[in-house]
């Protein structure tokens, strides 16, 4: 990827540069009404969950809520829904609440594209993290008011943490260093399990640790700054380094430090749980409500022992919900989701306006498109499928014209409405699909579908009114082209 | 008291944690060793009853061949 500086408007920059942490956030978003602390006591089932999905209706201005009244937990906080509603996203990238979708993918685009790190480094014993340390008797229920998300998870997970974890056979290559969110279920005082999709990275380097039979240790990092939550979810390449990422899209250091397992964490990270694989065991890990709004199974889990724990004074535990949409994990990921498959387009495609991914990461996307001839929109359809995201997720796609603003749907189903006809629809069949899609016959594979809601255009004129050259033909030419064949027999047998 | 998710007997179930509130004890969470459960005895009874769950949402420990890996272990002499 080409280096660009990105330039951010004074409004971004004054808002990049006072954000070092979950704490600067939530003051920030408090000033704007978008987080408020819940009066009440609530207890940690089910009045949570009720509180939380009340807030995400509200998928432009819902604000994140703190809970410092949980029964059973005195002087415990929880935080939930600090990334969702757009209004957040957009006090995050300087812009005012209520800015519109369209207006914050741009924004958002516009940062993409550079991965020089800036990285400002902590030295441990000046880490904020580190205020607490704990390394004997471990008891993460002590140390978290966890409680379960939807009524039938199969336990209580941590489901917004950041895992860091670097390549074990390649463990001093800070680029191989891999950040990402993984679904976290408590499984004891000191133990966990993780769940990660087998083609990504962390489910590599679990697969490498045990075929070498060497240690693969990761550091969990909880309450971070909220550019790394938005951005430790976004496809980058295997030797890309998330926290380039995030520092670049907020233009801002992103200030680490060490872990006391020897891996880059965010200094200012409300907690931070260093663990080890437990190599080759597993545990019974699920079902959890997950992002298509359903639950996954029970499945065979790779196990870690928790060796230590770093916290600040009074941490704050920020959790996620996640279930049947819209949730904040839509709000999280939509956006960075959306940038990435609009870059890669465009490579090929200028023509592309815009990228809507917001729904279900993904399952469902709207393309605009300026269209230049009849059927132009499907071959960019067909381009989107074969981006790294498009391949797994791109389900059903909607391809409508430059003056339709994918991200409103009013004006989507105008273009479904005046400009679809059946025969413009195109169904994929036996695709590769990610497992989690509950529509799918099996689980893996499915179909795709295409609905091409563009304008109609006439074929491209060009090569229309060719003016052909008349070779000459007839029998004269067949009589010239039997000769041709004789004499070369002849020469042949010479 | 049996497991919430398979009914195992209380010898499989381990207390992690009690919820106190000066002093008085307000909630107390469990783990079955079996399946890997885990409740707080204060939630409502559709997480807490296995009488109220639908099959798919109980477990059976005695059949763990029925459930996935997630990412098969390398070796197989550490697993479960």
């Amino acid at each position: 990827m080409d280096m660009e500086t990105v330039t951010l408007s004074p409004e971004a920059r004054a808002v990049a540069g006072r954000i070092h942490n979950i704490r600067d956030y939530l003051d920030l978003l408090a000033e704007h009404g978008q987080c408020i602390t819940w009066p009440d006591t609530v207890m940690p089932e089910p009045d949570i969950r009720k509180v939380v999905v009340a807030a995400g209706r509200d998928a432009m201005t819902g604000p994140a809520i703190v809970f410092d009244k949980i029964r059973g937990y005195p002087g415990k906080r929880l935080v939930v829904g600090v990334h969702g509603s757009f209004s957040n996203i957009a006090l995050l990238l300087g812009k005012p609440k209520g800015t519109s979708i369209k207006e914050l993918f741009y924004e958002l685009a516009g940062r993409w594209g550079s991965d020089t790190p800036l990285i400002n480094r902590v030295e441990p014993e000046h880490a904020p993290v580190h205020e607490n340390r704990v390394e004997a008797g471990i008891n993460l229920y002590d140390l978290l008011p966890l409680y379960r998300i939807n009524a039938l998870d199969g336990g209580f997970y941590i489901a917004k943490a950041n895992i860091v974890s670097r390549d074990p056979r390649d463990p001093d290559n800070f680029a191989k260093q891999n950040v990402g969110i993984y679904r976290i279920q408590v499984q004891g005082p000191d133990r966990f399990t993780l769940l990660s999709v087998p083609s990504h990275d962390m489910a590599q380097q679990i697969l490498m640790a045990e075929q070498d039979d060497v240690p693969l240790k990761v550091a969990v990092m909880l309450g971070n700054h909220p550019a790394m939550a938005m951005f430790a979810a976004t496809p980058v390449n295997y030797d890309e380094s998330e926290f380039a990422y995030a520092s670049q899209m907020m233009g801002s250091p992103i200030e680490l430090t060490r872990s006391g397992n020897g891996m880059d964490v965010l200094a200012g990270a409300e907690m931070v749980i260093e663990a080890e694989l437990l190599n080759n065991q597993r545990c019974l890990e699920g079902p959890f409500g997950e992002f298509p709004g359903s639950y996954s199974g029970i499945r065979h889990v790779p196990l870690f022992r928790v060796t230590a724990v770093s916290h600040r004074t009074d941490p704050i535990f920020e959790s996620i919900y996640i279930g049947k949409g819209w949730t904040e994990h839509d709000t999280l990921i939509g956006l960075n989701t959306s940038a990435p498959i609009y870059a890669q387009l465009k490579e090929n495609f200028p023509e592309v306006v815009a990228v809507n991914a917001l729904y279900q990461h993904g399952l469902t996307g709207i393309i605009s498109v300026k269209n230049r001839f009849a059927g132009f929109a499907k071959s960019v359809a067909m381009r989107a499928l074969g981006t790294p995201h498009g391949l797994m997720y791109l389900k059903n796609l909607i391809m409508v014209d430059d003056d339709v603003d994918p991200f409103d749907l009013n004006q989507v189903m105008w273009a479904l409405s005046t400009r679809t006809r059946a025969s413009d629809i195109i169904v994929i069949p036996n695709m590769p699909l990610v497992l989690i899609d509950p529509a799918a016959e099996i689980p893996g594979k499915g179909h795709r579908l295409v609905i091409d809601a563009t304008s109609f255009m006439p074929p491209d004129p060009i090569g229309g009114d060719a003016k052909l050259v008349a070779p000459p033909t007839g029998s004269e030419i067949d009589d010239l082209a039997k000769y041709i064949l004789r004499l070369q027999k002849e020469a042949e047998n010479r | 008291m049996n497991c919430p998710r398979c009914q195992s007997a209380e010898e499989h179930l381990r207390t992690e944690c009690e919820g106190r509130e000066g002093g008085e004890l307000v909630w107390t969470v469990f783990y079955c060793r079996r399946c890997s459960f885990t409740w707080r005895d204060s939630e409502p009874a559709e997480s807490i009853d296995y009488g109220l769950r639908e099959d798919w949402f109980r477990a059976d420990p005695d059949h763990p061949e029925k459930y996935e890996q997630n990412i098969p272990p390398a070796k197989t002499d550490g697993a479960d």
